[in-house]
């Protein structure tokens, strides 16, 4: 297999096994972590068991009882998943005082979103975290540069790695990597090219060609001139209709207000629609069925500039993706709460996709490994998927001199499929050449389709 | 189906029985006996042949309960027919068949023998039949598990389909992890009597072959009268070793941990010595009558009442001669068993316990038919499915016993010998009672009858339902209709590349 050995994992306990529960054990089962779920459904613990190779209690995870009879005093980590917030937190507080654990609590109500610094310090926490609030910050991003199938930050910020996917007729398509690099004068790196479904790190002789989904990495103003350099409008869009009002929307409509976009709702329930034009004095709250075709047209779909359905029902939101995209020339955002059909919604063609399950999944795996690595000389700052798990962008600490250290990067020998796709020293992002080295002290990120790499070491053959 | 990891699964087990078979090997070195060589080329062909079974990993390590299942009782079936063809190959066991059931019922713990004298063998071939009952007790495949880490979540269906018990769980997170804390408290244990034995002034080959017999609570020993020549504290060395084999593995866990307190309140280990303490209570007043002393008496009973009830089958008196009412009891301890997750057969006492505690919910639902309750063992609720498949397996085991009952009937026997003989067989026992009792043994059954005994003995083993996969036809269909999807589908996929 494609991850070497560790030594011993962490004793981790993950409390409800929802979407992102489940997300979370398939993750870091393969990690090589003893987990033990709780859950308070039999037949889910069963499932869960069963198709992990974990271990499943079924009671209530808030319980002394049952958190001591699921190992909580010899735990390392409890992440609590559950439905309810404060059972989430009750159960981190709990943990903490038997097990003297590091604890992880998901927390999604609007009410505690401006306190989660407080609460977490005040109860101890290693983590909150809010998947509505994170989905809305990169539905955001996105909507600053709509062209783009993803946009995600690193190095706190300053750096951007963006997801295009090439057009018809576009300058770059037919050349390779190479040509397209020494013909532009904006400093951009290619980190990772999708076509037909297979996922390229590519090197200097790469063809590109019209249709794939390409991902570069730059720094924060070079990200957008790239696209204009290569024919690619990036403007940032000015209005943006959101259909269904739950938490989600209301963490993007704050979002996009404070950018400056209008943001116009349309929700069903009389109450909730009440309730938002008290909390986003801002927007504009239409109460009507989001899944009229009568009244889009009538709220001007075919004039928006962006539209993002965040019904709780995927399908509806695939759908209403589907006949804006036929309706007008909007930006269109889909979030999905429960994949299983990652081809078909592939083949649908549907532009920007946000998954709120992988991006939870997505920090707390960093943050674990980030603590596993703790003793060692490098550190995992942040770690991201991308192409549907497939490739792994991850940020890593150079702490002290090794054999990475101050060796050019054409003379180190990498693994196949990794790339070093910038350098952060001193603050400076250094978008990497062949005679670039890495030194004591920075910040480097790899791209890679290798699954499990810890250390910085790791991407030497 | 997932047919190459079973393929690659079943390539694992053939190096791991190459290997084991180099154990015989060495005692043949040291005895200077030539039937090392047939011992050798059988263990060299077959890790051979496991090696080229194995050459190609699977790529996706993903299967299920079913595949497990099939798995598990496929490659018991091919253990055993290559464990046998050292006996054929040596001609000390002449018949192929009777190699056969001599090697089955050692792999399933039985210890039925074919076989008058014993001594006759070699000291390698009877340190093999010793150490099949040894790789049978924990498994082979749970063995696999705990030195070959596997990626992927499906291992749980391997141990699973090979484990005893109703509903099998795990000590910790990892199944690998799991596997290898059951055998290091395997070993520890067989080591742990195997050194007693020795303070016992028991020669050293005799003390491995009791130990391994007694481990995997099988009952092939070295001398044709088993254990009735040895000193008094041998038995009860063995005695005690044989309880200790048959309490579920849990508690050991438990007791690892420092948890002595829910070691000792497990439900199924407190019955399971209290049906100890009073089946030897009972046949004490028989046995008294036979030995006259009072501590003869207790060592003898306790002996019996032990080597039944974990399903081991040594023995030190011929119980046949005993009182209707002793011999009654041992045929019920025969069929309760030991505890579910120990090395010992039978239905087990958790069943037991799950059964009687519906019979008793069934009649407080006759008192008030609109009750609600749940069953319940050590304070945690049965599910509902536990509760019904150990109702089937109830029924299927009654069937399957049945059925062999008629089938052996042809042979004319008598009917205690028959019935006693297919009890013994299916509960993984080894001695039963009249014509197949503790001096008798099983060379006067017929092939067929043989062949009946076989299965049974794999059924009692494998908890019946793995085995019985293997006779439905739609799974073999399944697995050569996957191999060849999955060959079609390669060939597709190169020529669009």
């Amino acid at each position: 297999m494609l991850r070497k050995k560790k030594e011993e994992g962490f004793k981790i306990i993950i409390v409800g096994c929802g979407k992102v529960g489940v997300t979370l054990v398939d993750q870091l089962s393969k990690e090589g972590h003893d987990i033990t779920v709780i859950d308070k459904d039999a037949s889910i613990v069963n499932d869960v068991s069963g198709a992990y190779d974990v271990m499943g209690y079924t009671g209530n995870g808030a319980s002394f009882t049952t958190l001591v009879e699921a190992g909580v005093t010899n735990a390392d980590l409890l992440i609590a998943v559950t439905t309810s917030d404060e059972l989430n937190l009750l159960c981190c507080t709990l943990a903490k005082q038997v097990g003297d654990c590091a604890t992880i609590a998901r927390v999604r109500t609007p009410d505690y979103s401006k306190e989660t610094n407080y609460l977490r310090e005040k109860l101890g926490l290693a983590m909150i975290i809010n998947p509505e609030l994170e989905a809305a910050l990169e539905t955001a991003s996105i909507l600053a540069l709509p062209n783009a199938l993803e946009v995600n930050a690193f190095a706190h910020g300053q750096a951007t790695l963006v997801k295009f996917r090439i057009p018809e007729d576009s300058a770059i398509a037919g050349r390779t990597i190479a040509q397209v690099g020494q013909s532009l004068k904006s400093n951009i790196i290619f980190c990772a090219i999708e076509r037909d479904k297979e996922v390229y790190i590519p090197a200097g002789q790469f063809t590109l060609q019209t249709g794939d989904v390409v991902s570069y990495v730059s720094n924060r103003r070079n990200a957008s001139t790239f696209l204009t350099e290569i024919g690619y409008k990036s403007n940032k869009v000015k209005d943006t209709m959101i259909i269904g009002g739950g938490k989600g929307a209301y963490y993007l409509a704050e979002q996009l207000i404070a950018m400056g976009i209008k943001v116009k709702i349309i929700e069903t329930n009389k109450a909730r629609c009440e309730e938002l034009s008290l909390l986003l004095p801002k927007a504009i709250i239409i109460n009507g069925d989001g899944i009229d075709q009568e009244l889009l047209r009538a709220e001007g779909l075919q004039t928006v500039e962006a539209f993002v359905p965040l019904t709780g029902i995927d399908e509806v939101n695939v759908l209403l993706t589907l006949h804006a995209k036929n309706a007008s020339n909007a930006k269109v955002i889909t979030k999905i709460n429960k994949i299983n059909y990652n081809e078909v919604l592939d083949s649908l063609n549907l532009g920007s996709v946000i998954y709120p399950k992988f991006i939870t999944s997505e920090a707390i795996v960093a943050y674990v490994r980030a603590r596993q690595n703790s003793g060692n000389s490098s550190n995992i700052e942040t770690l991201y998927h991308m192409f549907d798990s497939r490739v792994e962008a991850i940020e890593f600490k150079v702490d002290a001199d090794s054999s990475i250290t101050g060796t050019k990067l054409k003379e180190l020998r990498l693994k196949p499929d990794v790339l070093v796709s910038f350098i952060s020293r001193n603050g400076r992002i250094i978008i990497p050449t062949g005679s670039d080295t890495i030194e004591k002290g920075d910040t480097v990120m790899i791209v890679t389709k290798n699954a499990g790499f810890t250390d910085i070491q790791d991407i030497l053959n | 189906m997932n047919s190459k990891v079973i393929r690659y699964v079943f390539g694992k087990v053939l190096i791991i029985e190459g290997a084991l078979l180099l154990l015989p090997v060495l005692t043949a070195i040291i005895y200077h006996e030539s039937e090392g060589f047939i011992y050798l080329a059988v263990a060299l062909s077959s890790a051979l042949m496991g090696l080229l079974f194995s050459l190609k990993k699977p790529d996706d390590y993903v299967f299920y309960f079913k595949d497990g299942c099939f798995m598990t009782a496929l490659c018991w079936v091919v253990l055993s027919l290559i464990g046998a063809l050292p006996f054929y190959f040596t001609g000390e066991i002449p018949f192929f068949i009777d190699a056969l059931f001599e090697t089955i019922s050692g792999f399933t713990t039985t210890g039925a023998s074919i076989l008058p004298h014993v001594e006759a063998l070699s000291h390698c071939s009877l340190l093999w039949r010793s150490f099949t009952h040894w790789i049978g007790g924990m498994g082979v495949l749970v063995f696999l598990l705990a030195i070959i880490p596997m990626n992927g979540g499906s291992h749980m269906n391997l141990m699973r389909a090979e484990s005893p018990g109703p509903s099998v769980g795990k000590l910790v997170p990892k199944a690998h992890e799991t596997a290898k804390i059951l055998y290091l408290i395997y070993i520890g244990l067989t080591v742990g009597e195997f050194l007693l034995l020795i303070i016992g002034r028991m020669p050293i080959f005799d003390a491995t072959c009791i130990s391994f017999g007694t481990a995997g609570t099988g009952g092939f020993g070295v001398r044709s009268d088993s254990l009735l020549s040895y000193s008094p504290y041998i038995q009860w060395v063995v005695t005690i070793f044989m309880i200790l084999f048959g309490v579920n593995f849990n508690a050991y866990f438990f007791i690892i941990f420092g948890k002595f307190k829910k070691a000792l309140s497990m439900e199924e280990v407190k019955t399971y010595i209290a049906i100890i303490i009073g089946a030897v209570a009972i046949l004490m007043i028989d046995v008294l009558h036979i030995c006259g002393n009072f501590f003869t008496a207790l060592r003898h009973s306790s002996f019996t009442v032990a080597s039944i009830m974990t399903t081991t089958g040594y023995a030190t008196l011929d119980f046949n001669t005993w009182s209707v009412t002793s011999r009654f009891i041992l045929v019920c301890l025969m069929f309760m068993g030991a505890c579910a997750g120990s090395t010992g057969g039978g239905i087990k006492v958790s069943r037991f316990i799950i059964l009687l505690k519906t019979v008793k919910k069934e009649l407080l639902y006759y008192l008030h038919p609109k009750s609600i309750k749940k069953i319940k063992i050590d304070d945690h609720p049965v599910e509902h499915e536990v509760v019904r498949s150990t109702d089937v397996y109830f029924i299927t085991f009654v069937i399957i016993f049945s059925a062999s009952l008629f089938l052996i009937s042809f042979d004319g026997k008598d009917l205690v010998t028959s019935f006693t003989a297919v009890a013994a067989t299916i509960n993984n026992i080894g001695p039963g009672l009249e014509m197949v009792g503790p001096t008798g043994n099983y060379m006067l059954f017929s092939p067929f009858s043989k062949i009946i005994l076989m299965i049974d003995m794999l059924a009692g083993r494998l908890e019946l339902f793995p085995l019985l996969l293997l006779f439905y036809p739609l799974m073999w269909k399944d697995l050569f209709f996957s191999t060849l999807r999955e060959n079609r589908k390669q060939k597709k996929n190169t020529r669009i590349q």
